[in-house]
């Protein structure tokens, strides 16, 4: 019982023996941040397999499903430990589109590679995300779009960053945004798979 | 015979003759319908939706002189009031949950737990009815109730009276502007059927693993109802193509073996029903496709039109053309984004690689949406032409 093997059985997405194995480790007094960092391990394995072309969306899906439960019972031994992270990253579905998968998946892989991760949800308004930047001061903001016709709800919420001073960088993700989505709503990187994502952010905050 | 009906029949020779993998003597052009059209007039997409006159008053004006041989989607998919009358949770409309000006979504729950798979598998009809119905309505909440028979009356005259209007618009633009529908009728994959409207993308994803069996199961009990309903909603017609919108089925939801096994066997299975009563399936594969194309090429002959949005045009040709039509070319991005000339040249390419030996129809490879430009879809049908004659 290890935390290797715990990492392995995450990325091999074995949520029966994840579970059992949080829970060996916690009984047996191991940190449980440690166990995060073992979890988080396998989560980057995760993110590997996908962008190899091994792992498709339903093994993405699964993954945050096993470490959800595995956190659900990591959460209250975790209180009080201040949890070390990459830095902050503010992320949300924009204006007028109520899809999450996508922008689900992203927000797991990045809180498995170590970013703090607010995520403001679906349908979410310019001044929302202007002002969960203000708060945070982070240096990455994400926009989910998955609908063609929202695409422009992408522009008002960088012009909104950029009126108000907020030289935060932009990702754009989405399965129909591409170069010239990028260029005209001024964006800084988009990104069609969450692994794309996972770049942007590593160039943001230097890996 | 008038000249507007003649128009019509020789549009919709066309167009089957190349359903049919013949070569007629021009590409058939599809005009891609969308709420992008009432962005050209003074109506809010919330009126064009509440509103069926007005919506089809608005078809009417913008498509009227435009020279294309079938017409593809609807302003309004959904009317609103059939919804509103059953308090359904499961669709949100311009102008209540959105602004007048944005178009309609879905709101996807687990309206399905995963306890309710042995009784929907046993008898799908009677769950759907007892328990699913009552979850994505709030009026059906009591069934039987005094409120929910109220709702039941109301929506179902809403469901009859939308039918006959969309008929009669229907009949409006075949007889004044002779316009020929692409489809008749819907269908989708169970695979869908069950991710989309029951389990959910994510619950359905996550069953793959925790209860493969029930997945499969639940999927061969949809594929009689999802015949049935293709042939249904076309009221019997086989000469258009019925419309099988696909999503879970485009890479990357599943991995190849998972597609195997889960989507592809029930799937194929309503096709081949449907085909066996003479009936075309309009594969509309909007996303990424190309992993797939050698087992979709198991198909009977003829039995699909085949939809290229993001699939790779050459492969599609290549595994499916000459044995299925081909239809699409056209990016929905290109119809936002391009330029009129941008689109002229991407139809042109279009034609010579998918087109050149009949059995291709030239069109949107998605539906598009309200960000389309006019101008690009002016010019997508104009190339057409140039480009298209045999």
């Amino acid at each position: 019982m290890t935390k290797e093997a715990l990492a392995k059985a995450m990325a091999e997405l074995e949520e029966e023996q994840v579970i059992e194995l949080v829970k060996g480790l916690l009984g047996g007094g191991t940190a449980p941040l440690e166990i995060v960092k073992a979890l988080q391990d396998g989560m980057v394995e995760v993110g590997n397999r996908f962008e190899t072309g091994d792992y498709f969306l339903s093994e993405l899906v699964m993954a945050g499903e096993i470490m959800k439960g595995a956190m659900d019972i990591l959460e209250p031994h975790l209180s009080g430990e201040g949890a070390e992270h990459k830095g902050t990253i503010v992320i949300g579905t924009v204006k007028g589109d109520i899809h999450d998968l996508g922008k689900n998946i992203v927000v797991m892989l990045l809180k498995g590679a170590g970013y703090n991760v607010v995520d403001l949800g679906v349908d979410v308004p310019k001044e929302k995300f202007v002002e969960a930047v203000k708060n945070t001061g982070a240096s990455l903001v994400g926009m989910s779009v998955l609908l063609t016709s929202c695409q422009g709800a992408l522009k008002d919420t960088i012009e909104a960053l950029r009126a108000e001073g907020l030289n935060s960088k932009v990702v754009i993700g989405g399965n129909y945004i591409n170069e010239t989505v990028k260029k005209h709503v001024g964006a800084d990187y988009f990104a069609i798979t969450a692994s794309d994502g996972l770049k942007a952010a590593a160039e943001v905050f230097g890996g | 015979m008038n000249e507007k009906e003649k128009l019509y029949q020789e549009r919709f020779k066309r167009y089957t003759t190349a359903l049919d993998c013949g070569k007629p003597d021009k590409v058939p052009v599809v005009l891609p319908l969308g709420e992008w059209v009432v962005k050209y007039t003074d109506t809010t997409l919330q009126e064009a939706y509440y509103y069926v006159n007005k919506a089809t008053e608005i078809i009417a004006g913008v498509v009227g002189d435009l020279d294309f041989d079938a017409m593809f989607g609807a302003l309004n998919l959904w009317w609103p009031p059939m919804h509103e009358a059953l308090g359904c949770k499961q669709y949100r409309f311009p102008g209540f949950y959105f602004e007048a000006n944005e178009g309609f979504q879905y709101n996807e729950e687990e309206y399905m737990t995963a306890d309710d798979y042995d009784d929907f598998i046993a008898n799908p009809t009677k769950w759907l009815t007892e328990k699913y119905l009552p979850r994505i309505n709030e009026e059906f909440a009591e069934p039987g109730s005094y409120r929910a028979s109220v709702a039941l009356v109301k929506g179902a005259a809403a469901f009859a009276m939308h039918n006959a209007n969309n008929a009669a618009a229907g009949q409006k633009l075949a007889q004044e502007c002779g316009i020929v529908p692409a489809i008749s009728g819907m269908t989708k994959a169970p695979f869908d059927t069950l991710g989309d409207a029951l389990r959910g993308t994510k619950g359905i994803l996550l069953d793959l693993r925790r209860r493969p069996d029930k997945v499969l199961a639940a999927c061969e009990a949809i594929v009689p109802h999802n015949v049935a309903y293709g042939m249904i909603t076309s009221a019997g017609d086989t000469s258009l193509p019925c419309f099988a919108p696909l999503h879970k089925g485009a890479y990357p939801f599943l991995r190849r073996d998972h597609w195997e096994k889960f989507y592809w066997p029930t799937w194929k299975a309503v096709i081949e029903n449907l085909w066996a009563t003479g009936k075309r399936t309009l594969f509309y594969a909007e996303g990424d496709w190309t992993p797939y194309l050698d087992k979709i090429a198991e198909l009977p002959d003829k039995s699909i039109v085949f939809c290229i949005d993001l699939t790779d045009a050459k492969k599609a040709k290549e595994f499916l053309g000459g044995r299925f039509c081909l239809y699409g070319g056209v990016p929905t991005t290109m119809l936002t984004y391009g330029t009129p000339q941008e689109v002229k040249d991407c139809v042109k390419q279009a034609i010579d690689e998918l087109g050149s030996d009949g059995g291709f129809v030239l069109t949107a490879g998605g539906v598009a949406m309200s960000d389309a430009k006019r101008e690009n879809i002016v010019a997508m049908l104009e190339a057409a032409r140039e480009y298209g004659v045999y």
